[in-house]
């Protein structure tokens, strides 16, 4: 069984009354500690997808499943329960504070303050950019902004996390940055699914998929056995 | 000069003068997956060939330590004016010769218009190909043969492997488009 499996998606979106597939019979596993990339051209549907992934849209058919059990049945989300999500750009209040941003989601599961701070310090300590923390949102730059967010998600420690083109807008030179933490991140046992529109996402992917008219190309199942890491991920103390 | 691994050789000596054994162990890290050769025999040769050619000199490497002292110094090469130009003139030829390949795989599917399922078949193949292949991944620190930090040259091959890669792709879905459309029409002109 994988962490996250999604099992004959279909989806569609209406669009000035038309209905267009978006997803056909999309299926995909992920496992513990894979990276996965899902590369696709604009408008093919790669950010449903990823948003279906998460639990955040649900399928028209087919089913999603976390640790074996379908997040529709569940009555919501995994999100923040063990499921992560990056969306494009900067998420929240872009007149807000970086720390505040990332120790939000804690703050709002009834996490203390001061324990909420620590941890979010701690997440924004293992992207990298623990420096930014006093900052604004609207101050950060793309690649910034991309490493807050992964902070912010990484802060609920999610056993699986799904970033929406974590490269886009970023600076050329600065995008192999980002892929290596995501594989820095796999390495650590967390399953993470990434779209891709500028190949940059493939680089260091376990396996690489494409997205073209809705259907979705590739091995869509684990090529090995599920990593076992050498800690239990519950009781990891970093983030 | 035709053996890519006479040019080869020479663009490691323009990367940075050197001296066999070294530029041996250079090329088998950046090259040896693509142009394996073996022996380090083969840069020897090759070392020869571009000093006749006049495309590298040799030069004395003063001796250092009193490890050094009383053995013979090692022939270093470096490039020479008429080298880097070779070279530049070589890498322009071979980027063209990439363009004609691609250009003539494309036309040779070109004429699997009367079976179309076949080209959607090779088109297939081709993708999941280019998918499994590694050679756009991110240069890292590596232990080969020694420590080795990335140069300019591997960061060079990761992002052009990943924007051909892309490039491949978006290619794939417009041929997929073109059979697939023949693959519909194919019933109605029976």
């Amino acid at each position: 069984m994988s962490l996250l499996e999604l099992r004959a998606v279909g989806k569609a979106h209406v669009r000035r009354s038309r209905r267009i597939q978006v997803l056909r019979d999309v299926s995909l596993e992920v496992d513990v500690g894979e990276l996965v990339a899902v590369w696709g051209a604009r408008r093919s549907g790669r950010s449903t997808l990823l948003a279906v992934a998460a639990g955040i849209e649900p399928p028209d058919s087919g089913a999603v499943l976390f640790e074996g059990k379908d997040l529709t049945a569940r009555g919501g989300t995994a999100l923040g329960d063990g499921v992560g999500y990056c969306h494009q750009g900067v998420g929240g209040a872009s007149g807000r504070r970086v720390i505040d941003n990332v120790r939000a989601g804690l703050l709002a599961r009834g996490v203390s303050v001061p324990a909420a701070h620590s941890r979010a310090h701690e997440a924004l300590q293992r992207v990298g950019v623990e420096r930014l923390g006093d900052l604004i949102l609207g101050d950060l730059d793309a690649a910034e902004a991309v490493l807050v967010a992964i902070a912010g998600a990484l802060v609920l420690r999610p056993r699986v996390l799904v970033i929406d083109e974590p490269t886009k807008g970023v600076d050329l030179l600065e995008r192999d940055e980002i892929v290596l933490l995501l594989r820095s991140l796999a390495n650590e046992g967390i399953a993470i699914l990434v779209s891709d529109g500028d190949g940059s996402g493939l680089s260091d992917a376990d396996r690489a998929l494409t997205l073209t008219g809705g259907e979705l190309r590739g091995r869509r199942t684990p090529e090995m056995g599920a990593l076992v890491p050498m800690r239990r991920l519950g009781k990891r103390k970093a983030v | 000069m035709r053996s890519p691994v006479n040019w080869t050789v020479l663009g490691l000596v323009i990367e940075r003068s050197s001296y066999g054994w070294e530029l041996w162990t250079r090329f088998e890290r950046l090259y040896g997956d693509v142009l394996p050769i073996g022996s380090e025999s083969n840069v020897y040769g090759a070392l020869d060939a571009l000093r006749d050619r006049g495309m590298i000199e040799e030069v004395r490497e003063p001796r250092t330590g009193a490890s050094g002292a009383g053995r013979q110094p090692k022939p270093h090469y470096r490039a020479t004016a008429e080298g880097l130009e070779a070279y530049a003139a070589w890498v322009i030829a071979q980027a063209r010769e990439h363009n004609r390949r691609s250009f003539l795989f494309a036309r040779q599917l070109g004429a699997l218009a009367q079976a179309p399922e076949t080209a959607l078949g090779i088109l297939e193949r081709y993708e999941q190909a280019c998918l499994d292949d590694k050679g756009a991944r991110i240069p890292t620190v590596s232990e080969f043969p020694a420590r080795v930090v990335p140069g300019l040259a591997d960061r060079l091959a990761s992002a052009y492997g990943r924007n051909v890669m892309v490039a491949t792709f978006g290619w794939i879905d417009y041929a997929r488009h073109e059979f697939m459309a023949l693959v519909s029409e194919k019933p109605r002109s029976r």
